[in-house]
Parts: structure tokens; C-alpha cells; sequence
């Protein structure tokens, strides 16, 4: 029980991950995408994660989460409030999903469900998790809708997502998953697929989150400038396990692994310092 | 809506009229036609068939008339058949066939879903297999052979069902043709139901359900099943056309006398106007069906513009 | 060029012999369902084609003293006999050669009209591709098999008409496959080059469309000639299509189906050579989809 005694004596600590395995079963043998992985998130803290696509940094997330592909498996520690959620059953790590935890998906356009208007799509989870009713729901949904800056917040309840642009679907996921008041979110490449202007605009509603709500925030990405701009812990991922973790502007000034100064260098020099 | 409806209605008439065209001259082309002259008619049907298309009338005259006719629900007299028109013969057989139609459309749409979904959620188990090994089964054994399949094992064999024969719409006279009928339909559907059940569940917006600690039955129901089943909605169409010619074999099997036993009739005995009589009203139920598809369609996808 | 080089263009160029058609044929042949059913349709057609001639009875051979003989595997009946003494096995052989080949012939006509509509459509697009894929729909809108039965009766149960009439209805879906493949060929960028070459148009559909959509038009076929087979079998079936004293699959479980009663081995048997073939038809054709087109993995 050395963990759970951990979590006692620092209350800070929201998930902490022990010799974290992600496997993929495929014809050609097992695959094993992420190794041994150690790291921990702390309350009022953004973790950014970089790392090359295959890093293993996605599937690292997707294992705490139950999102693995059915050909993928999980083994090792991962503590949150004093659960498992590797080994736990799925009836309690849905508990914990979309209540404590909040996931935000790489692709805003394809994530949302095509038939459901937004307002369903966000009142669904509060009417599931704190059984209250659809119009409290909707209440708290326009709430959390002016947190993510939506404009005209009646219209879009009503609309359906083909009818959203991306920036504003992504806000949608954001609010999605604000809606119970969670500990901790987990975003994978919220701004990829978004054009610049937008990526700004989504990044300082993060800043805004991490700032105001007493949350721990998970930032992955494979650019680096976007971690620089929000996160103040950084992990590096290749190949499936962890090269460097630190503080980022530590990280960031001196690295001490030569992929992550080779990942540096691939900045062009007039962004930021 | 409305607007909708009317212009996929506007379609729908060039496209009956081609059809009508089609099956006109088909009649005037044929040998032995009701047109030709080659032929030894009972004097009656000949005045008949004069009466009915004017056949001293130029050519254009003929098909107005003709179609004209139609609009009123008048096909022409039967070639054969000396003392009935074609609508009568046709609204003799459509309570059988109708009712066979009917209910096997409703039950392999509803058995052929079921089985996909639970197919696809328990995906690889024994169900699974199971289902796809009984359903290619299904695909593979066609209706002709499955239906005397069925009725030597349970009328037979085990004398539970009558053999055949209609008696007035009996359920135990309706259980095989109608189970024969459904059987390849219901492969057909629950393979479909598997693989679009499947591609929803391993969808980004599943994905999102799932990251939101929903229930697996709840997810199902409100975030699967709607998508999935549009494939199956657009399958109503050639499931009817299915449905249609399998009830042409059913009928002939069971000896029911339903508008497909008169159409088998007619074609053996080169009966012109009941042969396509039968056609223009399966191509209408057709074009009607498609009709009908579209609507559910908008109803269920809000990406669909009306 | 020295040495070194030449050895690496030529490993290259083996690279390259190791196409997309030898990797599909190795995916296709570690599918133990779809090897298992190309040995049983092999096995069945070369039996339809050259069994009859090991048999000691013709499929006509009329024999008054062995009427309904059930499956006997001593008096060379090994399926048994029908109501005119006929050896069943040598008449199913023999309606295995006419389904057969009905099956691939009419499945040749239809795949020659839809290639050619459907690259027409497709390539040339606009106005022309709308109006062609209209009568598509418009024709989809029939209930084609009543289509056919309707050509029979006004053209003659002839044995010739019955594929072309089964061609002329089952080209729809291969000429939506193909103009679908084709309008995705040509946004390609080796189709660019070739018209920057100055390649004519129809040089351009012969040398690099119509080559680049072999792999859907094969998984069609095989797809298509089950349902050609059993098309074939339900007109026979009603007696539209082959006539006496030729048979048929369909013909044959037609007769044995009026007579399941008294000889059961009647229906049985020519139901499951059917069935049997039909089944195969279908895993070779899931397989060779998975194999041409492995987006599973």
C-alpha cells in the first residue's frame, strides 16, 4: 500500500501512474507501445506530453482511460483517488469517466454523435452522473458553454454538430467535458486539427481552465510550442517510454536528452523563447 | 417537408412513365402479342382488347390512352383469362400477397437488426459465429430450395403444418411461406446490421460516449443504433424488390394464390396485359418504397437536407 | 555504373516484383475458408465438365427398370434415380456444366456493360455522368427479375436469350462500383501526367483506368455469379429458363422438389451441389475483397 499512503501524505497528487504497460495484439505478435512507463499529475497543474505519432503518448491515456482499441490490454498501476483504474472493474472506472475525468479527442468533426442535437450531447452526461434532471442539465450545460466563450448558447443547444464549425465543436468537447466539475482532463491534440487562429483561441481556454479551476489539466501534443505555451510539467515519449520529465521551462532551456534537444531544434527559431 | 415530398414525387412520375413505356411496347413488339396479327383469339377478347386500345388509332393515340387507362386503375382485359380484367385478377391476389409481403417485411427487418447488433456487440464470441455461420447459410440456400426444405421437415416429417394451400389466411398455413420468405432477408439484413453496428462502435463519437462513463446499453440505444440502422433503411427498398420476386417461388411452393401465382401463370401462358400489369404495380410500389426511404432517412440523419 | 549500383537497382526491382497482386495472393491464401472453398469449386467444376464421361449412364438415358432407386453405391446410382430411371448424379454433373457456365457468361455480359458505362460516367463527368447514373437509378427502381421474366416471354425461352437477359439486368452495381473507382482514379496524379502527355482519352480509360480497377471488378465477379446461378435457377425453376431435355441446378430441384415426397434424394442432392457452390462463391469473393482491399489491419 506505499501509494495509497503517497496520496495521504500529498494531497496534491491526482494520478499516479507505476510501471504502466500498454500491449496491441496484431497478427504479426504482440506489440508492446508503451514501457514502464512512471509519472505522476499533480492538482492545479498542466502536464503537457510530447512525443513523435507512435510514441505510445495517446495510448498511455487511452489505458487509464478504457479507451484501448479491443486488441490492446493494459498492465501495471495507475492510482486515481485511490483506485486502480488499470485493474478495476469497468462499472468503476465509468464512475470516474466523464464525472472526474474529462477527455477531449483529437478530431473535433468526427466526435461528436451526428444524430444528437448539442444540447443532448452535453446534458446527458450530468442527467447520467448526478441524476438530476434534462432541464437543471440544460442549465448547467449554457453554463459551462460560457466558460468555453460559445456565443448565442440557446441556438447551438438546438443545433446539431453539421451545423458547427470545427473550432466550435472542439469548445463543445471542452464543455462536454466540464459539465461534472472534474478533477482532472486529458486532452489529445485538442488544437491539431484546427487552424491557427483557432488553435490560439482553444490553448486560452486551457490557460483559463488551468488558471481559474483548481484542476489537473493533461496536454497532449506533438508540438512543442503548444506544450511550451500552457504546460508547467513536460514528459517526452519515444518508442513507448518516458526519455525526459521535468519542469518545462527546465526542460525546455536545458535538456538533458538528446532527443529532446534534437525536437528543439526542429523549432523554427522566431517562435517564442 | 412538404416541399420535399412533392419534388421527390415529381421524380418519381418520368420515372413510372419509362417503366410503362417500357412495358407498352415490350407488348407491341412481342410475338404473338395482343397487337399482332398472327394470332387465334377468341373473337371476345379480340373486340376486347380492340375496345381497350383503340388499335385503329395511330400509335402516340394508343399509349395516351393506354396511360390514360392506367390512371384509373384500368390495366385491360386478360389475355387468358376470357372473362376477368387484369386489375381484378391482381385485386384477388393482393390480400395474399400482401399479407405475406407484409409480414415478412416487418419481421426481417426487425429478427435481421436484432441479430446484427447483438452480433456486433458480442463480436467473435460464439453468438457471433454462430449467427454469420447460420446467416451465410441463409444466402447460400436459396428460397426454392429452403422452402421445400422447410416443408418436408415440419409438414412431412413432423406433420405440425399443413403443406400448403391459403385457407383464408390461417396462421398455421402462413408460418412457412412466410418463414421461407424472411429467411434470406433476414441473413441478408443482420450481416448488414453486423458490419454497420460495427463501424459505429469503433467510431470517434462512440469513442467520446464511452469517455463520458455511459453505460454500454444506454450508448447503444442513443448513440449505435440510429446511425447504424441507416444502412438497413436504404436496404428497405431492394429488400422489397426481394421480397417481391421471393413471393413469386413462395407462392408457387405453397400453393398460394397470390398476385405472384398469376403473374407465373401469365408469363407461361404469354398472358401480355396481366404480365405487365404486375410489373407496373411492383415498379410503383417501388418508386413508392424509395419514396418512403428517403423520408425515414431525413427523419433519422439531420445531415440529410430536405 | 558500377557494380554496387547495379545490384541495388536490381534489389529494387525485386521489390517492386513483390506487387500488390503476389501480396494479396499470399493474404488470400493464408484464409484457410476461402483455399478451402476454391479446391471445392475447382473440384465441383471439373467434375461438371469431365465426371460425365467416367459415368456408364447419359443424362438422358431413360431406364423403366430402375425408377426411383434411392442412393446406392453397388449399382453405380450413387445418387439414386428419378421417376424415369435418369441417374441423378450424371444429371446434376450435367446441370452443373449449364449453371456454371450461365453463371460466368452472364456475369461476362453484365461486367462488360457496367465497365463500359461505368468509366463513361465516370470519366467524363458532369451532365453526361448525371443523366447516365439517373437511368441507373431509374432502372434499379425495377423489380428486375419480373424485368427478365418479362424478356422471356416476349423474346422465347431461348437458352442464349437467358444470359444476355440476366447480363442486360445485373451490369447496375458494377457500373456504380466502377464509376465510383473511376471519377477516385482520375482526381489521381499519374492520370494528371498522362493527359500533361498529351495521352487520348481513350488511351487513358484503356492503359490506366481499366487496369487499376481489376481488383474491385474481380471481387465482383465473384460475388455476382452466385447470384446469376441462383437467378438462372429461379427462372428454371418456374420453368422459364432451361427446358427439357437440357437441365439444370434449378430445374433439378424443381423436379425434386414436386417429388421430395416419394424420393427425397431428389431435392437433397442437387440442392446441396447448389448450395455447396454458392457458399464457396462467397468465401472466395469475402476473401479476395479482404486480400485486394486489407483495410482490416
Amino acid at each position: 500500500m506505499p501509494l495509497t499512503q503517497k496520496n495521504i501524505k500529498n494531497n496534491n497528487l491526482l494520478l499516479d501512474i507505476h510501471d504502466l504497460n500498454v500491449f496491441f495484439n496484431t497478427p504479426e505478435g504482440i506489440s508492446h507501445v508503451v514501457k514502464d512507463v512512471n509519472f505522476n499529475i499533480k492538482k492545479g497543474t498542466c502536464l503537457g506530453v510530447v512525443g513523435e505519432s507512435g510514441s505510445g503518448k495517446t495510448q498511455t491515456f487511452f489505458s487509464i482511460t478504457g479507451l484501448l482499441a479491443n486488441n490492446g490490454y493494459a498492465e501495471g498501476e495507475a492510482f486515481f483517488k485511490n483506485t486502480n483504474l488499470i485493474t478495476c472493474s469497468n462499472e468503476e472506472r465509468r464512475g470516474f469517466l466523464g464525472k472526474s475525468i474529462g477527455f477531449i479527442f483529437q478530431d473535433p468533426m468526427t466526435s461528436l454523435t451526428p444524430h444528437l442535437k448539442i444540447g443532448d450531447q452535453l446534458a446527458e452526461i450530468a442527467i447520467y452522473h448526478k441524476k438530476i434532471n434534462k432541464k437543471k442539465a440544460l442549465e448547467r450545460a449554457i453554463e459551462v458553454m460560457d466558460i468555453v466563450k460559445l456565443p448565442s448558447n440557446r441556438d447551438i443547444i438546438n443545433s446539431y454538430p453539421h451545423e458547427l464549425s470545427g473550432g466550435m465543436k472542439q469548445r463543445i468537447m471542452i464543455a462536454i467535458s466540464l459539465m461534472c466539475e472534474p478533477d482532472l482532463i486529458i486532452a489529445d491534440e485538442p488544437t491539431t486539427a484546427l487552424d491557427v487562429t483557432t488553435q490560439a483561441e482553444i490553448l486560452n481556454i486551457f490557460n483559463d481552465l488551468k488558471n481559474n479551476l483548481n484542476i489537473g489539466l493533461v496536454l497532449i501534443s506533438h508540438n512543442i510550442g503548444v506544450i511550451a505555451e500552457t504546460s508547467n510539467e513536460v514528459l517526452v515519449m519515444k518508442d513507448g517510454e518516458i526519455l525526459e520529465n521535468g519542469e518545462t521551462s527546465k526542460v525546455l532551456t536545458k535538456p538533458e536528452n538528446k532527443y529532446t534537444q534534437h525536437l528543439l531544434s526542429c523549432i523554427p527559431p522566431w517562435i517564442g523563447n | 417537408m412538404i416541399k420535399f415530398i412533392t419534388k421527390r414525387i415529381l421524380i418519381a412520375i418520368p420515372t413510372l412513365l419509362i417503366i410503362v413505356a417500357f412495358s407498352f411496347f415490350m407488348m407491341r413488339i412481342a410475338p404473338g402479342g395482343p397487337f399482332t396479327n398472327e394470332r387465334a383469339l377468341p373473337p371476345e377478347i379480340e373486340n376486347n382488347i380492340k375496345a381497350a386500345y383503340n388499335l385503329d388509332k395511330p400509335v402516340y393515340e394508343q399509349f395516351y390512352i393506354y396511360i390514360k387507362n392506367l390512371t384509373k386503375g384500368d390495366f385491360g382485359p386478360s389475355f387468358k383469362y376470357k372473362d376477368f380484367s387484369v386489375k381484378e385478377l391482381i385485386l384477388n391476389g393482393l390480400p395474399v400477397s400482401v399479407t405475406l409481403g407484409l409480414s415478412s417485411i416487418i419481421i426481417s427487418l426487425f429478427i435481421g437488426s436484432l441479430l446484427g447488433i447483438i452480433a456486433a456487440i458480442n463480436r467473435n464470441t460464439i453468438f457471433d459465429y454462430s449467427v454469420m455461420g447460420v446467416s451465410l447459410l441463409g444466402i447460400c440456400v436459396p428460397s426454392f430450395v429452403m422452402a421445400p426444405l422447410l416443408s418436408l421437415f415440419f409438414s412431412l416429417y413432423l406433420g405440425i403444418l399443413p403443406t400448403s394451400g391459403w385457407n383464408n389466411g390461417n396462421i398455421m398455413n402462413l408460418i412457412l411461406p412466410i418463414t421461407a420468405l424472411s429467411l434470406p432477408q433476414i441473413a441478408v439484413i443482420s450481416r448488414m446490421m453486423r458490419a454497420s453496428t460495427i463501424e459505429i462502435l469503433n467510431s470517434n463519437f462512440i469513442r467520446t460516449a464511452k469517455s463520458k462513463g455511459l453505460n454500454s446499453s444506454y450508448i447503444i440505444r442513443k448513440h449505435v443504433i440510429r446511425a447504424s440502422i441507416l444502412p438497413i433503411i436504404e436496404y428497405l427498398a431492394p429488400a422489397s424488390a426481394g421480397l417481391m420476386t421471393g413471393s413469386i417461388i413462395i407462392e408457387q411452393i405453397f400453393g398460394l394464390p397470390g398476385i405472384g401465382r398469376y403473374f407465373v401463370v401469365g408469363a407461361l401462358q404469354r398472358d401480355y396485359t396481366l404480365v405487365s400489369g404486375v410489373l407496373i404495380l411492383y415498379a410503383s410500389l417501388l418508386i413508392f418504397l424509395i419514396l418512403i426511404t428517403d423520408i425515414i432517412r431525413a427523419i433519422l440523419d439531420p445531415r440529410v437536407k430536405i | 555504373m558500377n557494380k554496387n549500383n547495379v545490384k541495388i537497382v536490381e534489389d529494387y526491382a525485386n521489390i517492386k516484383g513483390r506487387s500488390l497482386w503476389v501480396d494479396a495472393r499470399r493474404r488470400l491464401f493464408k484464409n484457410k475458408a476461402a483455399v478451402v472453398s476454391l479446391i471445392l469449386l475447382f473440384f465441383i467444376a471439373f467434375l461438371s465438365f469431365f465426371g460425365p464421361f467416367f459415368l456408364k449412364f447419359s443424362f438422358s438415358d431413360t431406364d423403366w427398370n430402375s425408377i426411383y432407386y434411392p442412393p446406392n453405391l453397388n449399382n453405380g446410382h450413387f445418387l439414386g434415380t428419378d421417376g424415369n430411371g435418369r441417374d441423378l448424379l450424371v444429371r446434376i454433373l450435367y446441370g452443373g456444366r449449364l449453371s456454371l457456365s450461365i453463371g460466368v457468361l452472364a456475369t461476362l455480359v453484365s461486367v462488360f456493360i457496367g465497365v463500359i458505362y461505368g468509366t463513361i460516367a465516370g470519366f467524363f463527368g458532369g451532365k453526361l455522368d448525371v443523366f447516365m447514373m439517373r437511368v441507373v437509378e431509374i432502372l434499379y427502381a425495377m423489380p428486375y427479375l419480373i424485368f427478365v421474366i418479362i424478356l422471356m416471354v416476349v423474346f422465347g425461352r431461348n437458352i442464349y436469350f437467358l444470359f444476355i437477359a440476366i447480363g442486360a439486368v445485373e451490369w447496375l452495381t458494377m457500373a456504380r462500383i466502377v464509376r465510383g473507382q473511376t471519377i477516385s482514379l482520375k482526381e489521381k496524379e499519374f492520370i494528371e501526367t498522362s493527359k500533361a502527355l498529351g495521352q487520348s482519352n481513350f488511351m487513358i480509360i484503356w492503359k490506366h483506368i481499366i487496369p487499376n480497377l481489376a481488383g474491385p471488378i474481380i471481387v465482383y465477379i465473384t460475388l455476382m455469379v452466385p447470384s446469376v446461378i441462383i437467378l438462372e435457377s429461379f427462372l428454371s425453376f418456374l420453368g422459364l429458363g432451361v427446358q427439357e431435355p437440357l437441365t439444370s441446378w434449378g430445374v433439378l430441384i424443381s423436379e425434386g422438389s414436386r417429388e421430395m415426397e416419394t424420393a427425397w434424394w431428389l431435392l437433397i442432392f442437387p440442392g446441396l451441389f447448389m448450395t455447396i457452390t454458392l457458399a464457396s462463391l462467397n468465401f472466395i469473393g469475402d476473401g479476395l475483397r479482404d486480400a485486394i482491399d486489407p483495410k482490416e489491419y
